[in-house]
C-alpha cells in the first residue's frame, strides 16, 4: 500500500507537468495549506493533476479531489481513496 | 465613465512576433531591406506534405517572455500573441505591473483564423489513441478563438472590455476597428491584433484544400502577386499586437502616439468570389476614408491583401482604382508579405506595423521577390522608396470573402 501513496515530491512533479507550475517539494511540505491559487494551479491544472493520477492508479477518485483548495487537503483526500482500494 | 466628448484612438505600442523579426524594429528591419524569408517548412510531422515552403517563426523561445504554466497550458498561436502583447505594452510603456491600477480601463481584442490546431491535434490524438481520461483539462480552453484574448487579460490583469474577432482574415483589420470603438466609448486602452500558428500537421492539412494556396517548392517563386507569374499565397505564421489607447490619456501619461487609427470600413462577398471581391473592396475603402474624413488624394501609401491569384489580383487593383481614381496609378503601393508569407488574420495588423513605420521612416518598402508588374499599380519593387507619408491605407481579404479596409495616419496629433 505504501508504494501508492502520494507524496509532496510527486505533487510537486505533477505541478509541473500538468499546469506547468514549478515549486520546491521542501515548500509544499513546509507550507502544505498554501492555497493552490496562490502556487498557481489553476482549477483545470487541479483537474489534470487528478486525471494523471486516474490514469497512473487505474482508480476513480472522489469528486471532492478536484476541489480541493490546498495541497494539504489534497494528498489527504487521495491518499485515503488510494488506500481504500 | 467619462463624459467628455471621446478621442482618437491612436497607436502608442507595437510588438511583432514574424518570421523576419522577433520584434517591431528588427521586423522592420526586415521589411525596409526586402529581405526574403520563406523557406522550407521544418516542423514534426509536416515533411511529407505537399505543402513545402511557408513563412516559419525561427528562434523563438517562449519562456523568454512567457511564465511556463502559461505555455503548457496554451498553443503556440497563443505563445506568440502573448509575447507579442508584452513587447507591445513594453513599446507602450503600459503593463509592467502584474496588477494593474486601473483594471477596468485595459481590454483585450485579439483575431483569430484557426485557433490552437498543434495543441487540439496533440489531445485528440490522446482521445482515439488512449481514451477520454487521457485528454488534458487545458484542451477546453487552448485551442478555442478565445484563448489568446483570455491569456494576455489573465497574464496582465486587464478587465476592460475583451473580445474576438472571428471575421476572417480582414478580422485582423476588424479587431483594430473594434479596439478603437472601444476606446472611443470609453476604455483607456486595448491590447489588440492578431497571431497565428498554422505550420502544423493538422492545421496544414487543413489549408490544403484552399485552391488560393501556393505550393511552389521554390520560395522566391512561390509567392509573387501582380505578376503574371502569380501561383497563389504562401501562408506563414506570427503576428503583431499593437496598443490602441485614448489620445489624450497617451498624451496625459507622456506616451508617444505613434499613429491613429483614423477610419475603416468591412464588407463581405463571398468565399473565393474574387471577382466580386472588387466592389467589396471598394465599398470598403470608401468607407474607410469616408470615417476618416480622408480625400482619395491624401492617400500616400497602399498595403494591398496581394493575395498573389491572378483574378483576386486584378479585382484589387480595379477596386483600389475605382475608389481612388487617377490617384491610384500614382500612389506608391507595396505588399512586403511577399518576403515572408501571409499569417492569416496576423498579416494585416503586420501590414498595419509596417505602414506605421513606414510614415516614421518616410520610407515605403519594397515588396520581395515581385518584378514584371501586370496591371496599373505603382508597386515599390527592389528597394525603399523615401517619401513623405502622412496618410496609409491597409486592405485585406479572406479566402471566406471577407474584406476591409483601414485608413491609418502618421503619430503626432495631425488634424482631422
Amino acid at each position: 500500500m505504501i508504494t501508492t501513496e502520494l507524496t509532496f515530491g510527486e505533487l510537486a512533479t505533477l505541478m509541473k507537468q500538468s499546469a506547468g507550475v514549478t515549486v520546491d517539494p521542501s515548500q509544499l511540505e513546509d507550507a502544505p495549506e498554501t492555497p493552490f491559487s496562490g502556487l498557481g494551479v489553476d482549477s483545470l491544472g487541479l483537474l489534470g493533476i487528478v486525471g494523471e493520477l486516474e490514469n497512473r492508479h487505474g482508480v476513480a477518485l472522489p469528486t471532492d479531489a478536484e476541489r480541493c483548495k490546498t495541497p494539504a487537503e489534497f494528498i489527504a483526500l487521495v491518499n485515503n481513496a488510494l488506500a481504500g482500494v | 465613465m467619462s463624459t467628455q466628448r471621446p478621442g482618437r484612438a491612436v497607436v502608442t505600442g507595437i510588438g511583432v512576433i514574424a518570421p523576419n523579426g522577433l520584434r517591431a524594429d528588427a521586423y522592420w528591419k526586415s521589411v525596409r531591406e526586402g529581405l526574403g524569408v520563406l523557406g522550407r517548412i521544418s516542423r514534426e510531422g509536416c515533411e511529407d506534405l505537399p505543402l513545402k515552403v511557408a513563412g516559419q517563426v525561427e528562434g523563438f523561445d517562449a519562456s523568454d517572455l512567457i511564465d511556463e504554466r502559461f505555455l503548457v497550458q496554451t498553443d503556440r498561436f497563443t505563445h506568440y500573441a502573448m509575447a507579442a502583447a508584452a513587447l507591445a505594452l513594453d513599446d507602450a510603456g503600459l503593463g509592467h505591473d502584474d496588477d494593474p491600477e486601473e483594471p477596468f480601463s485595459i481590454g483585450v481584442v485579439t483575431a483569430a483564423g484557426s485557433g490552437g490546431g498543434e495543441f487540439g491535434q496533440r489531445e485528440l490524438q490522446k482521445l482515439w489513441g488512449q481514451g477520454s481520461k487521457f485528454v488534458g483539462p487545458y484542451q477546453s480552453i487552448a485551442w478555442f478563438y478565445a484563448a489568446s484574448t483570455g491569456q494576455i487579460s489573465i497574464r496582465h490583469g486587464f478587465k476592460g472590455p475583451c473580445g474576438v474577432v472571428a471575421s476572417d482574415e480582414a478580422g485582423g483589420l476588424d479587431s483594430l476597428a473594434h479596439a478603437a470603438r472601444a476606446v472611443r466609448r470609453g476604455t483607456g486602452a486595448v491590447v489588440v491584433g492578431a497571431a497565428e500558428a498554422p505550420l502544423a500537421p493538422y492545421s496544414m492539412v487543413c489549408q490544403l484544400g484552399y485552391p488560393e494556396l501556393s505550393t511552389v517548392e521554390d520560395p522566391d517563386r512561390a509567392y509573387r502577386p501582380f505578376t503574371a507569374k502569380a501561383c497563389g499565397f504562401v501562408p506563414a505564421e506570427g503576428g503583431a499586437m499593437l496598443v490602441v489607447e485614448d489620445e489624450a490619456r497617451a498624451l496625459d501619461r507622456g506616451a508617444t502616439v505613434r499613429a491613429t487609427i483614423a477610419g475603416h470600413g468591412a464588407t463581405f462577398t463571398g468565399a473565393s468570389r474574387w471577382k466580386e471581391s472588387r466592389e467589396g473592396l471598394a465599398r470598403a475603402i470608401r468607407v474607410a476614408l469616408d470615417e476618416a474624413g480622408c480625400a482619395p488624394e491624401e492617400i500616400d501609401v497602399v498595403f494591398p491583401d496581394a493575395l498573389g491569384v491572378p483574378e483576386a489580383d486584378r479585382a484589387e487593383a480595379l477596386a483600389i482604382a475605382d475608389v481612388l481614381g487617377a490617384h491610384a496609378t500614382r500612389v506608391p503601393v507595396t505588399a512586403p508579405k511577399t518576403g515572408y508569407g501571409r499569417a492569416y488574420c496576423g498579416a494585416p495588423v503586420l501590414d498595419v506595423t509596417a505602414a506605421v513605420f513606414a510614415m516614421e521612416h518616410g520610407l515605403v518598402p519594397p515588396t520581395p521577390n515581385v518584378f514584371d508588374i501586370d496591371c496599373d499599380l505603382d508597386v515599390v519593387m527592389s528597394r525603399a522608396r523615401p517619401a513623405e507619408l502622412r496618410t496609409a491605407l491597409v486592405l485585406s481579404r479572406g479566402l471566406m470573402g471577407s474584406n476591409a479596409a483601414l485608413v491609418v495616419r502618421r503619430g503626432g496629433g495631425l488634424a482631422r
